[in-house]
């Protein structure tokens, strides 16, 4: 036995506190992952800050990797647009021609249509355009699609607007930093879009089912079955997206029946957001209740 | 102990800051794997590997001193972040990856295969991404946002088969870094 007892050297006693710490950061660091976990369930808003900030520092990177791509691609499109000029042009000019025709019938149904809204005093709010933008990053990674675009608070964008290309509905914004903003596309879960089946009228949800195709969900008289190829268009329920944009095309009609997409996010190139078609009305102040004498109201 | 900073002659001074750099490697690569996973290429099955997770894993398995469990907290927090998933499911599970490929990852793959080979370290890697993924849908229905289970299934089998083209990368910023230093 040894006497006086001998004391550990402190190069030992160094490395033992260090590995506690060590230890006890550790379970320092998963007691904080999982207390963000459970938090998320109960708020899933608090982090808002710092998504639109992350959104912010990664589309400026895509937007500018983006550019020599986008050259290559249109330099190739360019020369493919050289070979079969000649037939293709013809066939543009037959086109045309049936085209011009159509479009004279659609100015004479909506000067009608103006006239008719006129007669019976129809209210309709003004689409205002807010900006376009292309997209500057994607999240395919798991359940969430959802995709940034380059275009955020300093041109107007904010959460809470609609996207739409020009084949139909691609999402709504959910947050938008100062100059990025991230869109909820319709195949991601949480995204419901009330939609109006044309054929019928039926009023129905178009659900994203993290897959290529939409769920339709909910739908009114759902004893008369859907067809393939029968479209859905947005109804304007809910306030958001404004009615008549395309959202989709029935290809399952069982039950539950999916849809696919118009809006491909592939094949598109630039979005156009929307401002909310019945933005949440301003709700004056409450009027003080007690009486004003007269000499002190404002004349 | 090396001597205070204000003793340094200039050219140690630089070497002091350059081991500060050379450390944060791993984490600014796994960073920029985490980022590059947000690449605006749409597709319909998620067949976008997880970067980040194969960038932790690589490290941890590695260099695990460069690779501690509280950074691998911080970039799971950038990547719930960066892809829209309700926070904690990447930050709860890239540490505890961390912290199991440091307890038992070692004692697994050296017992059957001798140390580090190839095979060795993508079959290692192949079940700790198989682990991950169900750890990860069953957080993700746990925070509320739950779904089938294929899409992460595919996006496991990419992730194992990015395996080979990551490692490769990050072998090649290590033996850069050996090289520099």
């Amino acid at each position: 036995m040894d006497w006086p007892p001998t004391r550990r050297t402190s190069y030992a006693r160094r490395e033992q506190n260090l590995a506690l710490i060590g230890a006890v950061v550790t379970g320092a660091v998963l007691a904080t992952g999982l207390l963000l976990l459970i938090l998320s369930r109960v708020t899933p808003i608090y982090s808002l800050r710092l998504r639109t900030a992350a959104i912010d520092v990664v589309a400026p990177f895509w937007t500018t990797i983006r550019g020599p791509f986008d050259v290559l691609g249109s330099g190739v499109d360019g020369v493919g647009d050289y070979i079969g000029t000649v037939p293709r042009a013809r066939q543009l000019a037959i086109e045309n021609a049936a085209l011009r025709r159509a479009l004279q019938d659609h100015d004479a149904l909506a000067a009608e249509n103006r006239s008719l809204h006129r007669l019976v005093r129809v209210v309709e709010p003004h689409l205002g355009l807010v900006a376009v933008a292309r997209f500057a990053g994607a999240s395919s990674g798991s359940y969430a699609r959802t995709a940034m675009v380059s275009a955020g608070n300093r041109d107007g964008v904010f959460a809470g607007q609609t996207v739409r290309a020009d084949v139909g509905l691609v999402g709504r914004t959910v947050e938008a930093g100062s100059h990025a903003a991230r869109i909820l596309l319709l195949t991601d879960p949480n995204s419901r879009v009330p939609v109006l089946v044309v054929r019928t009228g039926q009023p129905a949800l178009a659900v994203g089912a993290a897959g290529r195709l939409l769920e339709v969900r909910d739908r009114l008289g759902a004893e008369v079955p859907l067809l393939v190829g029968d479209r859905l268009v947005t109804s304007g329920a809910g306030g958001l997206f404004a009615p008549q944009i395309p959202v989709a095309t029935v290809v399952d009609a069982r039950e539950p029946p999916r849809a696919r997409p118009e809006a491909d996010p592939v094949a598109i190139d630039f979005v156009a957001i929307y401002r909310a078609y019945l933005p949440v009305p301003e709700v004056p102040a409450a009027v003080a209740t007690v009486p004003v004498p007269r000499e002190a109201r404002k004349k | 102990m090396t001597a205070p900073y204000r003793l340094l002659a200039p050219q140690e001074r630089v070497r002091y800051w350059r081991g500060y750099a050379e450390r944060a490697v791993p984490a600014v690569v796994t960073l920029v794997l985490v980022a590059a996973m947000t690449v605006p290429v749409f597709v319909t099955v998620p067949v976008i590997p997880h970067l980040g997770l194969l960038g932790v894993l690589i490290w941890a398995n590695f260099q695990p001193g460069l690779m501690p469990p509280w950074l691998a907290f911080v970039i799971g927090v950038v990547a719930d972040v960066l892809f829209g998933l309700p926070l904690g499911v990447n930050a709860t599970l890239l540490p505890v990856m961390v912290i199991g490929v440091r307890l038992i990852g070692a004692r697994l793959v050296a017992s059957r295969f001798g140390d580090h080979s190839y095979i060795s370290d993508w079959l290692f890697a192949t079940l700790v991404i198989g682990v991950f993924t169900l750890a990860e849908w069953a957080l993700l229905s746990i925070a509320g946002t739950s779904g089938p289970f294929a899409p992460l299934a595919v996006q496991a089998g990419t992730t194992i088969l990015a395996y080979p083209a990551v490692v490769g990368l990050i072998a090649r910023v290590q033996r850069r870094l050996q090289a520099l230093g």
